[in-house]
C-alpha cells in the first residue's frame, strides 16, 4: 500500500501541469483551463489526503530522485530528497487543502490572461509543496527562489477587476525582500555545507547529515541569524515586515488566501528546520529575544490592524499578528511548542483563508472596501453574514474552535519553556494581549456587516454555490479540529 | 615542428584557411546573388571543431617550442569559443545586410578573432600571448566599428584607447617578470620563482600582468568603455564582444593564477578589492539604466567581476567553479543577444519600453528571453541558480576572510535582480498594439538552442560540474 504514494509525483505534477498549461498546446478557453485546474486541485486535496491515511509514524515517505542514476550535484553533496514526516504531512495537506479553496474562488475574480494566472498558480503550488518536503538544504534553498517567480505574477499581474497600479509595485517590493532574505539564507546554508564539511567529512547537504554540535557558538549563532533574517522576512518578523499588507491587499481574493494561508508559514517551518532542529545550541540563546520580537509582532500589529480602513489590510496585520503567536510557540522550544505551532499555523491558515474570500466577496458585490463605506452588509447578504461572523469568532479565539485551543496550547507551551524567565513573561503577557484581535476583528464585523442598509443596495445577490462550499469548508474545518484537536495533535 | 602542427595545431590552421577563403572571395564581390559569407564560415567553424578531436591533450603537449600549449583545460575553452563563434556567425545575418560587400572581410575578421581567443588560451609564453591578444584586440575593433556610423565608430575609438593604455600596462608588467625570473616561458617562471624567496617586484609584475589583461573584461579601472561601447555596437557583434573575448581572457588569467602568479598574496587582494569595486559600480549603476545595451553592458561588467572575485582565491576547486560559470553565462549570454538581434532586425530600438506586449504577439521568443534573463538572474530550473551556487560556494569555502565579500556579493545580486526584473517585465504588459515579429531561421534557431542548452544545464548540471571539474584537478 505504501507504494501508492509518491513523493514525486504530489510535487512535480503540478509543474508540469503548469508548464503545460502555458504552453500553446494547452487550450485558451477560460472555462477549460479552470475547470482543469480546479479538478486536479481537488484530485491532489485527495491523493494527500490517501497520504495521510496510509501514514505510520515509524515509517515516513522518503524518496530521492536520481539523475541518470545519479545525485544532482555531487560535487556539492546535493541529492534531490524527499521526505515527509508528520509536520510536513500536515502541512502538505494543508497546502492542498488551501490551493484546491482557491482555485475554487478563482472563479469569478479571474477575467484576464488565464493561461498566465493559472499556470504560475500550479508553479507556486508546486514550489510551497517542494519547500515543505524537501530534505536537502539546497533543494529546499531551489523551492524557496522558485516560488518567487509565480509569487510576482500572481500578485502583480492584471486578471480583472481588482486590478490597480499598487499591485506591480507591491509585487516587485515582495520579490525584492524576499529574494534579500533568500541571499543571507544561502550565505547561512553554504557556511553550513562548508563546516559540517570540514569537521565531519560528509560532504552532504542533506538535513539528516548536518551535525552542528561541534560548531563554535559563534559560528552558529552568526549562521542562525543569516536564517532568521530569511525566514524573519516570510514570516514575517516585525522589522522586516513592510512587504506583507501591500503584497495582500493588491493580490487577487485567491492569492491573499494563499500567501496567508500557506506561503507565510514556510517561514515558520524554515525557522523549525533549520534554526530549531539543526542550530539547536544558537536558537536557545536567540530563542529569548525571538520571543520578544514575536510579542512585539502580536502588540504592535494588533495595533496598526486596529487602525486600518481597508478590510484587506485589517485581515493581513491580523495574520502578521498570528504569525507572532507561532513564533513564540517555537521560541519555547518543547515539544508542546511546536506542536501547538503547527497546530496553529493549521488553523490561522484556515482562518485567514476564510476571511479572505469574505473581503473578496464583499469587494466583488460593494466595489469597495473602506470600512467606513461599508455598512450593513448583514441585512442584504444574511447567509454571507452568518459565515462571516463564525469565522470571525474562530479568529478571536471563541472555544469550540480550532485557534481556541493552538493559542492556548502555544502561550501554554511559552509558560512551560525551560529556556529562560523571558519566555514566560512573554507568554503572560501575550495572553491577555489576545483580547486585541478581538477589538480590531469586531470592529471590522461591527462596522461592515452591522448597521443601517444603504440604500440602491437592494439587488446584490448573496453567496453564489462554490462561495458557500469554500466558507462552509473552512467552517467545518475550524470546528472538526476544534472539537476533536487530536486529528492534528495525535499526528504531531 | 611538423609534428606539433599535427597534434595541436590544425584547428587554428583550418582557420586561418578560411580567412584566406574569405579575404580571397571578397575579391569577388561581383558575385551578389548568392552571399556565400556566413556559410563559409559557418562550415569553417564545425570543420574547426572537428578537427579539435584531432588534438592530442593528455599528457599536456608542448609544441613551437613551449610556445603554444594544449590540455583539457585549452581544449574546453577551443571548443567554448567556437562554438560562441558558429552561434555569432548565425546571428550576424542583419550586419550582412547592411554590410552588402564587406560582409566577407567581416566574416574574416570575426574569424580572426576567434583565432586570436583561441590563441590567447593556449599561449604559454609572453610573446606568444602578446600577439595572440593583439590579433584578438584588432579585429574587436574593426567588428565593432563595421556599421560605420558615428556611435559604432566612437565606441572602437573608445576601446581601442582603454586596450592600448591596458595593453602597455601589460608590457610593463611582463618586463618586470622577465627582470625578476630571466624567462618569458610560463613554465619555466613557475619552475624559477617556485624556488626564490617571494619578491614584493614579482608580485607587482603579476598584478600589473593580470590588470592589463582585465581591461577587455571590463573590470574596474578600465571599465568606463564598456557602456558606450555596448551602446553604440551592433548585437551580433555584442554577442561576441561578451563572450568570446571573454572566454579567452578567463583562460589565460585562470590558467596564469593557478601556475606561477598566483604565489602572491597581494594579487589575490588586489584582484579582490577590484572585483568588489567593480560588482558594486556595475550593478548600482545599471539601476537607473533605460537603454537595454547598457544594462546588458552593466551586467556582464557584474558577471566578470564575481567570476574574478572567485578566481583570485586560487584552487582548483575554485577553478572548477568558474569554468562551469564561464560555459554557462556566454551560452546565456547568446541567448539573451540572440533576442537583441532578432529586436534590431525588426528595427524595434533598445528601449525599455518598445519591448511592451511582446509575450502575446511573439510567445516562443519572448519565453526564450525571460528564460535568459532569469538565468542570469540565477533564478532555478536555469543554469544560472546552479552556477551561482556554485561559484558562490567556491567563495564560502575559501576561508572566513572572505565571507564579508561574498554577503556584499550576495546583496548585489539583489540589485541585480531589481534591474533584470526590469529588463523583462515590459514583455507582460498588456497594449493594444499589437506587434509581430519577424525572425529568420538563424536566429530563432540560436535563440531556442541555447535557451534549450540553459535549461537543460539547469536541471542536470552533473555531468558538465564532472567536467570541469577533471579538467580543473588535471590542470
Amino acid at each position: 500500500m505504501d507504494n501508492l504514494i509518491s513523493i514525486p509525483l504530489l510535487i512535480f505534477l503540478p509543474m508540469f501541469l503548469s508548464f503545460f498549461v502555458l504552453s500553446p498546446l494547452f487550450t485558451s478557453n477560460e472555462t477549460t483551463i479552470r475547470r482543469f485546474v480546479k479538478t486536479f486541485c481537488s484530485i491532489h486535496f485527495l491523493y494527500s489526503i490517501l497520504a495521510l491515511v496510509l501514514y505510520s509514524p515509524a515509517k515516513s515517505y522518503i524518496s530521492q530522485i536520481h539523475f541518470f542514476g545519479l545525485d544532482w550535484i555531487q560535487a556539492l553533496g546535493i541529492k534531490f530528497v524527499f521526505e515527509i514526516d508528520s509536520i510536513r504531512l500536515i502541512l502538505i495537506i494543508l497546502t492542498s487543502f488551501i490551493f484546491f479553496l482557491a482555485s475554487l474562488a478563482s472563479k469569478r475574480v479571474i477575467r484576464k490572461n488565464h493561461k498566465i494566472y493559472y499556470s504560475m498558480f500550479l508553479l507556486l503550488m508546486s514550489a510551497i509543496l517542494g519547500i515543505f518536503s524537501a530534505n536537502d538544504m539546497f533543494v529546499f534553498f531551489l523551492f524557496w527562489e522558485l516560488e518567487l517567480i509565480p509569487a510576482y505574477f500572481l500578485i502583480g499581474g492584471d486578471y480583472g477587476k481588482e486590478y490597480n497600479d499598487n499591485a506591480k509595485k507591491s509585487a516587485i517590493k515582495f520579490v525584492l525582500f524576499t529574494f534579500l532574505g533568500s541571499m543571507f539564507m544561502l550565505l547561512g546554508i553554504l557556511l553550513l555545507h562548508f563546516y559540517n564539511y570540514t569537521t565531519t567529512g560528509i560532504l552532504s547537504a542533506t538535513f539528516n547529515d548536518i551535525f552542528t554540535a561541534s560548531l563554535p557558538v559563534g559560528m552558529q549563532l552568526f549562521i542562525s541569524i543569516m536564517f532568521l533574517i530569511g525566514f524573519g522576512v516570510k514570516l514575517p518578523i516585525i522589522p522586516l515586515h513592510t512587504w506583507l499588507p501591500d503584497a495582500h491587499t493588491n493580490a487577487p481574493t485567491p492569492i491573499s488566501m494563499v500567501l496567508a494561508g500557506v506561503l507565510l508559514k514556510t517561514g515558520a517551518y524554515g525557522i523549525f528546520r533549520f534554526n530549531y532542529e539543526m542550530l539547536p545550541e544558537a536558537f536557545k540563546i536567540i530563542a529569548p529575544i525571538l520571543a520578544i520580537l514575536a510579542l512585539i509582532n502580536i502588540i504592535y500589529t494588533a495595533f496598526v490592524a486596529y487602525a486600518q480602513t481597508d478590510i484587506k489590510r485589517i485581515v493581513a496585520y491580523s495574520s502578521i499578528s498570528n504569525m507572532g503567536l507561532i513564533l513564540l510557540g517555537l521560541c519555547a522550544y518543547n515539544q508542546l511548542g511546536v506542536s501547538a505551532s503547527v497546530f496553529h499555523m493549521v488553523a490561522h491558515g484556515l482562518v485567514t483563508c476564510g476571511l479572505f474570500m469574505i473581503c473578496g466577496i464583499v469587494y466583488q458585490r460593494f466595489k469597495t472596501r473602506n470600512i467606513n463605506e461599508l455598512t450593513g452588509i448583514a441585512s442584504v447578504m444574511p447567509r454571507l453574514f452568518a459565515f462571516a461572523l463564525l469565522i470571525v469568532l474562530a479568529s478571536i479565539g471563541v472555544p469550540l474552535f480550532a485557534p481556541f485551543i493552538s493559542e492556548i496550547l502555544t502561550i501554554m507551551s511559552a509558560f512551560f519553556s525551560e529556556l529562560s524567565l523571558v519566555l514566560k513573561f512573554c507568554s503572560v503577557f501575550a495572553l491577555p494581549l489576545l483580547i486585541l484581535s478581538s477589538c480590531y476583528m469586531l470592529k471590522f464585523l461591527h462596522l461592515s456587516f452591522y448597521g443601517e442598509q444603504k440604500s440602491g443596495l437592494e439587488n446584490i445577490d448573496d453567496i453564489s454555490t462554490h462561495e458557500f462550499l469554500i466558507l462552509i469548508s473552512i467552517v467545518v474545518g475550524l470546528i472538526l479540529f476544534g472539537i476533536f484537536p487530536n486529528g492534528i495533535l495525535g499526528v504531531i | 615542428m611538423i609534428h606539433d602542427f599535427y597534434n595541436i595545431f590544425l584547428p587554428q590552421s583550418c582557420l586561418i584557411l578560411f580567412i584566406l577563403i574569405e579575404l580571397v572571395m571578397s575579391f569577388f564581390t561581383n558575385i551578389k546573388k548568392y552571399n556565400l559569407a556566413r556559410p563559409i564560415s559557418a562550415f569553417g567553424i564545425c570543420i574547426a571543431v572537428l578537427l579539435l578531436t584531432s588534438v592530442q591533450t593528455e599528457p599536456q603537449y608542448f609544441g613551437f617550442f613551449n610556445s603554444v600549449m594544449s590540455d583539457n583545460y585549452t581544449l574546453l575553452f577551443h571548443f567554448m569559443i567556437l562554438l560562441c563563434g558558429f552561434f555569432v556567425v548565425l546571428l550576424s545575418k542583419n550586419i550582412d545586410q547592411k554590410l552588402k560587400k564587406s560582409g566577407y572581410m567581416f566574416q574574416a575578421l570575426l574569424l580572426t578573432a576567434i583565432l586570436g581567443g583561441m590563441c590567447v588560451v593556449s599561449a604559454n609564453d609572453f610573446i606568444t600571448l602578446f600577439v595572440s591578444l593583439e590579433v584578438l584586440s584588432f579585429s574587436t575593433y574593426f567588428l565593432i566599428a563595421s556599421t560605420k556610423d558615428y556611435f559604432s565608430k566612437e565606441a572602437s575609438f573608445k576601446y581601442l584607447i582603454t586596450t592600448a593604455v591596458s595593453t602597455g600596462v601589460f608590457l610593463f608588467g611582463v618586463s618586470y617578470l622577465y627582470g625578476v625570473s630571466g624567462s618569458l616561458d610560463l613554465n619555466e617562471i613557475y619552475e624559477i620563482v617556485i624556488n626564490k624567496p617571494h619578491s614584493m617586484l614579482f608580485s607587482f609584475s603579476g598584478i600589473l600582468i593580470v590588470l592589463g589583461l582585465i581591461a577587455k573584461l571590463a573590470l574596474f579601472p578600465f571599465a568606463n568603455w564598456v557602456i558606450d561601447v555596448y551602446k553604440g555596437t551592433e548585437t551580433s557583434v555584442l554577442a561576441y564582444l561578451s563572450t568570446i573575448p571573454k572566454l579567452a581572457l578567463f583562460g589565460i588569467i585562470c590558467r596564469m593564477i593557478v601556475f606561477p602568479l598566483g604565489r602572491t598574496v597581494e594579487l589575490t587582494f588586489v584582484l579582490c578589492f577590484i572585483a568588489l569595486i567593480t560588482a558594486l559600480w556595475a550593478n548600482t549603476y545599471a539601476i537607473r539604466e533605460k537603454n537595454v545595451k547598457a544594462i546588458f553592458a552593466c551586467s556582464s561588467a557584474a558577471n566578470a567581476s564575481y567570476v574574478m572575485l572567485t578566481a583570485s582565491l586560487v584552487s582548483v576547486y575554485n577553478l572548477s567553479t568558474v569554468i562551469f560559470y564561464l560555459v554557462s553565462y556566454v551560452i546565456i549570454n547568446i541567448c539573451a543577444f540572440s533576442f537583441l538581434n532578432i529586436v534590431e532586425s525588426n528595427n524595434l530600438g533598445f528601449n525599455l519600453d518598445k519591448f511592451k506586449g511582446l509575450f502575446k504577439t511573439n510567445f516562443g521568443i519572448s519565453i526564450a528571453y525571460v528564460i535568459s534573463i532569469l538565468a542570469l538572474a540565477g533564478f532555478p530550473l536555469t543554469s544560472g541558480f546552479v552556477a551561482k551556487i556554485y561559484l558562490f560556494s567556491a567563495i564560502a569555502h575559501s576561508g572566513l576572510i572572505f565571507i564579508p565579500f561574498l554577503l556584499i556579493l550576495l546583496i548585489l545580486t539583489v540589485v541585480a535582480l531589481f534591474y533584470y526584473l526590469k529588463l523583462i517585465l515590459p514583455i507582460f504588459e498588456n497594449i493594444d498594439e499589437v506587434k509581430n515579429f519577424k525572425c529568420a531561421f538563424s536566429q530563432s534557431f540560436v535563440l531556442y538552442i541555447t535557451a534549450i542548452i540553459t535549461v537543460l544545464i539547469g536541471l542536470y548540471p552533473e555531468k558538465l560540474i564532472e567536467l570541469c571539474r577533471f579538467i580543473a584537478y588535471n590542470i
